[in-house]
């Protein structure tokens, strides 16, 4: 665990700027999109602003042509009433008609201007009360007229010149004369403040457009000057990225290099200390076998010489030297001691013999190179079945065997895998039930999965991690074997780029799942040189 | 045989050569058997002071030689003795714990002559040994010369 800790150290570290990062750039996400949300306020406050100063001017412009008009028309009344007097005068003079059309015609004209007078300007108090002050001066105006011309028409200038004294005398004239003035210059009043307003308002428009476009600019430059920080940060993190990556792929190529550095030692160290052990026991062996020829010697001789002093009649002199000397009493019992310290001697150096050659042929067995080639599955499992004939008839055991996926992978190790399972299916049967072994095949994602199971005495759910360590078995140990071939089974699925797992109950039979890559490649794991 | 065969055994480990003394011996054969226990030793007797190998000109020698030794590799013994021109012609039996299929093919190529496995299995180890011995009594070995 040790020399991974540095590594893990340094993920941690990683991550944690990493989170911190991520922050960071949430808040700066969020800070432009707070930019874009005033910059559309600022222009959606400007365009209403627009939008209401424009309307502003054009009110104070219509104001401005309305007091004009107004002007025009007070002027075009005041002019037709002078043309009516000037009418009337020459008309009295000369009693010429074309005075009396040309009085008529401006008679005519007064009233229709009045009203629209009054009309345009019937919203401002002042001036509806100064027409309400000429509307009856004009009235007796036009009434004086009349009769001035009535007087005219029957002939009677007399009483024309005198109603036209009486007109000038009296104050209509003036009435209309003043009333005209005030009224002009309450409208000029009103178009100096309404010019004054119109300006105001539209300087405003201008200054509040200056104000909004220069806003607007400013915000986009905020926001520019944003998203070049934000995407510098973004080309360093690309940067740190890529190099964390590097740095990654560096650690991992050395900490696998490292690994198979050590596998390969513990492969080598396995193999030395397995062919060194050897030796010894070669020894020990022949030294044992050594002393057992003694012992039958020395027994032979204790024989001898407890018959001599019994003084017994001599053994018969047919008896060979291979047989075993007749001993008694102690003699006997120390005979048999010595047997069975040697048998128990000899019969431990067998085994150990046995586990070394185990060893020896793992570490050999990990040494091998594999050699993918494309397998027809159904054929190699025919032929391990019929290498297990005869023990499957003993069993009375039937083999079936599925539809099974084809796939490239070493041979040998598939043979390896394959037969060590049927082998164990065939071994560990129940005794007196006909044995059923099933393999089953069918492919998923580029993975092909097999499954041999068996209705054989099953395997303890506690005992299915033992049974796959090196020499360690499981249940009623009844057979011979060094608990090998499940541990090698496994190293051989591993470096195959497989997994194997087990399902058992104890009694309940057994099923042993092998999942196999369909297109193993060649040299892409477990490179041994 | 006419003109006596030394044995020269080379076998780091005691026991062993006793054992394989014993065999030898139990199937009839008595010839000298000189036994080394290191490889140095042996190389200083098979190739003489001046190292050339003209010591054992004109006798015939036959080798058994252990692979595992403490100082020098068997396989450099074996390709040696079949480098030398006088004692190329030896007949050198490997006899060794090694049952690894590339060091018995490697030793073949070097022109070990015989490669045996030392058995565990004692009655195994004596029988072969015995072979051997066998094999020793009818082999005709020429002369280290040439």
């Amino acid at each position: 665990m040790g020399c991974w800790g540095p590594f893990w150290q340094g993920g941690f570290v990683f991550m944690n700027r990493d989170l911190v990062t991520a922050d960071a750039q949430r808040r700066r996400a969020m800070g432009q999109i707070l930019l874009l949300a005033a910059a559309l306020l600022v222009l959606v406050a400007i365009s209403a602003a627009s939008v209401v100063l424009v309307n502003e001017a054009r009110k104070a412009n219509a104001s401005v042509v309305r007091t004009v008009e107004v002007e025009n028309h007070l002027n075009a009344l005041l002019l037709e009433i002078r043309r009516a007097e000037s009418g009337a005068r020459g008309y009295l003079l000369t009693s010429g008609p074309e005075f009396l059309r040309d009085h008529d015609s401006a008679v005519s004209n007064i009233l229709p201007y009045l009203e629209k007078l009054e009309r345009l300007t019937g919203d401002n108090a002042a001036q509806v009360e100064y027409l309400r002050k000429l509307r009856p001066a004009i009235e007796t105006r036009l009434g004086q007229f009349a009769r001035e011309m009535n007087f005219v028409k029957q002939g009677d200038p007399q009483s024309a010149t005198a109603v036209v004294r009486e007109a000038a005398a009296g104050d209509t004239s003036t009435i209309i004369r003043d009333v005209a003035q005030a009224m002009r210059a309450e409208e000029d009043r009103l178009f100096l403040a309404r010019t004054v307003t119109a300006d105001r308002t539209q300087q405003l428009a201008s200054l509040v457009t200056v104000a909004g476009s220069g806003l607007v600019i400013a915000l986009a430059g905020i926001s520019i000057f944003l998203v070049r920080r934000s995407s510098r940060a973004r080309d360093e993190a690309e940067t740190q990225l890529r190099d964390s990556n590097l740095n990654l792929e560096t650690t991992i190529d050395e900490r696998t290099a490292d690994l198979r550095e050590a596998n390969d030692e513990i492969q080598r160290f396995a193999y030395i200390v397995s062919h060194d052990l050897r030796s010894p026991l070669v020894n020990i062996m022949g030294f044992t076998s050594e002393l057992e020829e003694l012992r039958g010697d020395i027994f032979k001789r204790i024989a001898a010489l407890s018959r001599v002093q019994s003084e017994a009649p001599p053994a018969p002199e047919n008896a060979t030297d291979t047989a075993e000397p007749v001993l008694e009493g102690p003699d006997k019992k120390l005979s048999e001691d010595f047997s069975e310290a040697l048998s128990f001697i000899k019969s431990s150096i067998g085994k150990m013999d046995r586990l070394i050659s185990a060893i020896l042929n793992l570490t050999r067995e990990g040494r091998r190179e594999f050699e993918p080639v494309w397998i027809d599955t159904r054929e190699l499992i025919d032929g391990i079945v019929a290498t297990v004939a005869h023990q499957a008839a003993e069993a009375q055991a039937e083999i079936r065997i599925d539809a099974l996926p084809n796939i490239v992978s070493d041979r040998l190790a598939l043979e390896q895998i394959f037969s060590n399972l049927i082998d164990n299916a065939l071994k560990y049967l129940k005794t007196g039930v006909p044995g059923e072994i099933t393999v089953r095949g069918r492919t998923k994602l580029g993975f092909a999965i097999f499954e041999i199971s068996d209705n054989g005495r099953g395997i303890d759910p506690k005992d299915h991690q033992r049974i796959f360590d090196l020499f360690r078995r499981a249940g009623t140990q009844d057979k011979p074997g060094q608990g090998i071939g499940l541990a090698h089974v496994r190293a051989l699925v591993r470096r195959l780029g497989g997994t194997m797992s087990v399902a058992s109950e104890l009694h309940q039979g057994s099923t042993f799942t092998i999942t196999l890559p369909i297109n193993w490649p060649a040299g892409n794991r477990n490179i041994r040189t | 045989m006419s003109n006596p065969v030394t044995i020269i055994m080379i076998e780091d480990d005691e026991g062993h050569a006793r054992l394989i003394e014993r065999n030898i011996r139990r199937s009839g054969v008595n010839n000298e058997i000189i036994p080394f226990t290191s490889g140095t030793e042996a190389l200083n007797y098979l190739f003489g002071k001046d190292g050339t190998g003209l010591d054992h000109k004109g006798g015939a020698l036959l080798i058994l030689l252990d692979l595992n030794l403490p100082d020098t590799s068997g396989i450099d013994i074996l390709k040696r003795v079949k480098e030398n021109q006088y004692l190329k012609t030896t007949p050198v039996v490997v006899l060794t714990t090694t049952d690894d299929s590339q060091e018995i093919k490697r030793c073949y190529e070097l022109g070990c002559n015989v490669y045996i496995t030392k058995p565990v299995n004692y009655e195994s180890f004596a029988n072969a040994i015995r072979q051997l011995g066998l094999f020793f009594s009818v082999i005709q070995v020429p002369p280290a010369a040439i």
